[in-house]
């Protein structure tokens, strides 16, 4: 690594323009076992370089997996035509990136050598065993799945500005699924988990038997589950759907690139846009929380990774930002652009986006409602740039006179999400960040990470009508 | 044939190296899907152009089986060296992994029923950068007519590549395209209302009339986002929606395809099995086809991700299940034989999936779907984009209906904000389908369906 970042050091001396230079090779293991069989043990290797360059106003981009001194020099020299091409078509051309501070040194997280050092056998052996947990868990059973994959990032990022850092981290996630059939009726219970760092970083919430048979016992469950009515309702959202909420509703709306596109957030830095129990907060590292899924040091532009408040007190502070848009609104990068691959080039993303705890303990919180939904396990989400957000659920507890009863199936929760943020009037002292194996699309993929406490807040549920 | 000669000799060597390295390490039988790709794109962002980009490159990925065990590496690497390196850990994965009956690499003979298909454009493949930006200034300039179109971002990429797939027992497949892709994602806006964010996307592999497309596309686009503007409040109510072509695909069909998979039926997930075909499944209204042979569709070639030549294929004929989609590990499983229908790319296992799938068209005019009305709300939910959940085990649905109509009497009335549908796919495809329309649909240069007229949709309004 340290050669290669001399070579690249040594070619960037010759730049034209104000550029960049991401080395990022990514090595990844998957493995799949489904009733009792492997179906997939597979190992990807993919390395190279993305060369990114700001000429008279425009981005050039060009990547490369040649990392010869002639490859270097060849990709730098299409990221600056390519640049060119665009510059005099450009309505409002890019303003010089003004000075920040930039990250120079190794960046290296917890984990990785204790996970590459880990056999893959071992980890196939542990995956047969998770899957054979759930397969023996019920006899309604029908098909047992465990995926667990794995990869380990090495990074140099150099601009002509002064970034020089060399960064490495693992990231892992498993997948545990069951499919219960009864009277052909079908159902499915998915536990998942994604972490920065070694093996045993999966499993210090929950081991990874329990998460076999909780998987299994909700696939079950669900097979006589009703589905739930549809409407306006009371619903306290557990972490892991707070996290969904945070990243899906919020978190978007406050990237600065949706922002500068017209997202419902334009315009409302100061404004109250939560109620005062709500703070919101996207970190790249959390000392308390070192192996949440989203963690980094430094960004993809040479950014140091902070925490940014998004919303204080119910008052929205800052949007996400990238050197670029951090510059339009006259503050500083907050270490959120990050790119996928070295072919991709940075884009503005979250991280470990999280509602901050609160006072009260869930036990309060459930015997305070009167009548409402206890909703957890999420399925993924989406949001729009009006605020507009959905996510799914695969379990709903019905709440009655403060006491949890009956289980629902599966539903979608969607509405206005500064709305609901304003609706919230509970928020519990206990806190989990624990989105599971999420990513985040947005072109590219990116590892993210959410959650927060349990959260007491009005929404839609998108059931049945009668 | 194609022009990129250098490159395909650099594919075919690798993936000769690939094999004879993997024969060394101690493989009995090995496989190679290798890829070449080069490409430029211009991107928009915020109504203003944003970055130029290119890019170009191999990948490769081995399979490779000692016995009934198997392995799988890949590396986007064209140096021996470490070609050498991914065979051997692809043969050493497979050491340590436990078998499975299911595994086969198979010799595949090329297809005699396969068309010729135009995937090699040589004027698209030599396009000039100034005209890539002619091409895109269409697309900026058409969506930007209307002051109204926030344009969040666009991007117009041309193509070349390459695709072989080689192996042991002889098989060996190459085929190579040239493309013209073209994306935006905008949302209208004016002093009260925000629209939704919409997306299209559409391809082309001929130059030909090129502009003129990226132009009529674009124009369409921009018309369905302003159509937004006029925003109201539905009504919640159980009852007749209409699914546009989109929402039929996205919504029903994809969810589909999961129970026609022959490693779902495989493993018992499917609803349906070997012994379904011949079977009535859904409604005598739907017939579903799938076919790879269509060049202007995104999902088009003449064999698969394992080499086996495609084919079209009637799925489902008047609702009875006549085919399902194989490729050799669940036709091995199931003792059929692959349809052609393994998917992914040179760096994943092959996995199963369709190609372009066509649901024929009905007999009602689409207007006509349109006039039906709920007696309990007097009006009719025409649903466009679904941003929700499909469990595609149980086929249960719930989301949200975004952009969706609101009609009374064959008349639009508004767009709805805020609107959750939710339902059953297979009850929306058997007893609740009341109608498709005579008129099709292609989406995103991919599938294509009819407008479908359904019943028992819980329309939820937030």
């Amino acid at each position: 690594m340290k050669d290669l970042a001399s070579r690249i050091q040594k070619a960037l001396e010759s730049a034209p323009c104000w550029m960049e230079a991401r080395y990022h090779r990514r090595r990844s293991h998957s493995l799949q076992v489904q009733k009792g069989l492997v179906k997939q043990t597979k190992a990807n290797l993919t390395s190279g370089l993305g060369i990114r360059c700001l000429v008279d106003g425009a981005w050039g981009f060009s990547s490369t997996s040649d990392l010869s001194a002639e490859g270097i020099q060849k990709a730098m020299r299409q990221a600056v035509d390519c640049a060119k091409s665009i510059s005099q078509m450009k309505k409002s051309a890019v303003p010089a990136l003004p000075p920040t501070t930039l990250s120079q040194g190794e960046f290296t997280l917890e984990g990785y050598e204790t996970l590459e050092k880990m056999p893959l056998q071992q980890k196939l052996q542990a995956a047969l065993r998770a899957e054979s947990e759930i397969r023996t868990a019920s006899k309604l059973i029908q098909t047992s799945t465990c995926v667990y994959s794995e990869q380990f990032e090495d990074k140099i990022l150099i601009t002509t500005d002064g970034a020089h850092a060399l960064s490495r981290l693992a990231r892992n996630e498993i997948r545990l699924s069951a499919i219960a059939t009864d009277h052909g009726e079908m159902a499915e219970g998915q536990q998942t988990v994604g972490r920065t760092g070694a093996w045993d970083c999966l499993f210090t919430e929950h081991p990874m038997e329990e998460m076999g048979t909780t998987a299994a016992q909700l696939a079950v469950d669900l097979l006589k589950a009703p589905r739930i009515p549809g409407g306006l309702a009371t619903l306290i959202l557990s972490p892991a759907m707070v996290g969904l909420l945070s990243h899906e509703a919020i978190g978007h709306t406050v990237e600065a690139d949706f922002v500068l596109s017209g997202s419902v957030a334009q315009g409302k830095l100061g404004h109250t846009v939560a109620s005062p129990l709500v703070s919101l907060c996207d970190s790249g590292f959390l000392p308390q929380l070192p192996h949440a899924g989203g963690s980094l040091l430094v960004d993809d532009e040479g950014v140091p990774t902070q925490n940014t408040v998004i919303i204080e007190n119910g008052i929205l502070k800052s949007y996400l930002h990238n050197r670029e848009s951090a510059a339009a609104f006259g503050v500083a990068p907050t270490g959120n652009a990050r790119a996928w691959l070295y072919q991709d080039e940075p884009l503005i993303r979250m991280r470990n986006t999280y509602v901050q705890p609160g006072n009260q303990s869930l036990q309060e919180i459930i015997e305070s409602t009167e009548e409402g939904y206890l909703v957890d396990c999420p399925l993924g989400g989406q949001a729009d740039a009006t605020g507009e957000f959905m996510f799914g659920a695969q379990k709903v507890m019905k709440i009655e006179k403060g006491k949890i009863k009956h289980m629902y199936r599966g539903a979608t929760v969607s509405g206005q999400a500064f709305d609901v943020l304003r609706s919230v009037d509970a928020v519990s002292k206990e806190f989990h960040l624990d989105l599971g194996a999420g990513y985040c699309g947005k072109g590219q993929p990116a590892k993210v990470d959410a959650g927060g406490p349990y959260l007491r807040c009005q929404a839609t549920i998108g059931g049945v009508q009668e | 044939m194609t022009s990129l000669n250098r490159e395909t000799r650099h594919l075919e060597e690798a993936g000769s190296q690939l094999i004879s390295d993997a024969f060394k390490a101690g493989a009995d039988a090995a496989e190679v899907c290798g890829s070449y790709g080069s490409k430029s794109k211009i991107s928009l962002e915020k109504q203003d152009y944003h970055l130029a980009a290119s890019d170009e490159g191999y990948q490769f990925g081995i399979r490779v089986l000692k016995g009934q065990r198997q392995g799988f590496a890949s590396t986007n690497s064209l140096n021996s060296k470490e070609l050498k390196e991914v065979a051997n850990r692809a043969v050493e994965i497979a050491t340590f992994s436990p078998e499975n009956p299911y595994f086969s690499i198979q010799s595949v003979a090329e297809s005699s029923s396969a068309p010729t298909l135009a995937l090699w454009d040589p004027t698209l493949a030599l396009t000039s950068l100034q005209t890539q930006k002619e091409w895109i200034e269409h697309l900026r300039k058409e969506i930007l007519k209307d002051k109204r179109i926030r344009l969040n971002e666009g991007s117009l990429e041309v193509g070349k590549s390459l695709s072989l797939v080689v192996n042991s027992k002889g098989t060996h497949q190459l085929e190579s395209e040239t493309y013209c892709a073209w994306s935006l994602m905008a949302m209208a806006a004016d002093s009260e209302t925000l629209t939704s964010f919409d997306y299209f996307s559409n391809i082309a592999r001929q130059s030909a009339r090129l502009g003129d497309h990226i132009v009529q596309t674009t124009a369409r686009f921009r018309e369905a986002l302003l159509k937004n503007l006029k925003t109201g409040t539905a009504t919640s109510y159980k009852g007749k929606v209409v699914f546009s072509p989109r929402a039929v695909l996205d919504i029903l069909i994809e969810p589909l395809c999961y129970h026609l998979n022959g490693r779902v039926i495989l493993e018992g997930s499917s609803r349906w099995n070997l012994q379904t075909l011949g079977e009535q499944v859904l409604s005598p209204l739907i017939n579903l086809k799938d076919t790879a042979w269509l060049a202007d569709r995104f999902s088009c070639g003449t064999f698969d991700r394992e080499g086996t030549p495609t084919q079209n294929l009637q799925m489902i004929e008047a609702g009875v299940l006549g085919k399902i989609f194989l490729d050799h590990y669940s036709a091995k499983g199931l003792h059929q034989t692959s349809t052609g229908h393994a998917s992914g790319g040179s760096s994943s296992l092959p996995s199963v999936g369709p190609h372009t799938l066509l649901v024929a068209p009905g007999a009602t005019p689409f207007s006509e779907l349109m006039r039906q009305t709920n007696s309990n709300t007097g009006a009719l939910l025409l649903v466009h984009r679904f941003s929700g959940q499909t469990d595609p085990v149980t086929g249960d649905f719930s989301g949200v209906a975004k952009g969706a109509e609101w009609w009374v009497n064959g008349e639009f009335q508004f767009c709805v904000k805020e609107t959750l549908i939710s339902g059953n796919v297979f009850e929306c495809l058997s007893q609740s389908l009341l109608g498709l329309s005579a008129e099709t649909s292609i989406v995103d240069s991919g599938s294509e369906s009819p407008a479908a007229l359904i019943d028992g949709i819980s329309v939820t309004s937030g």
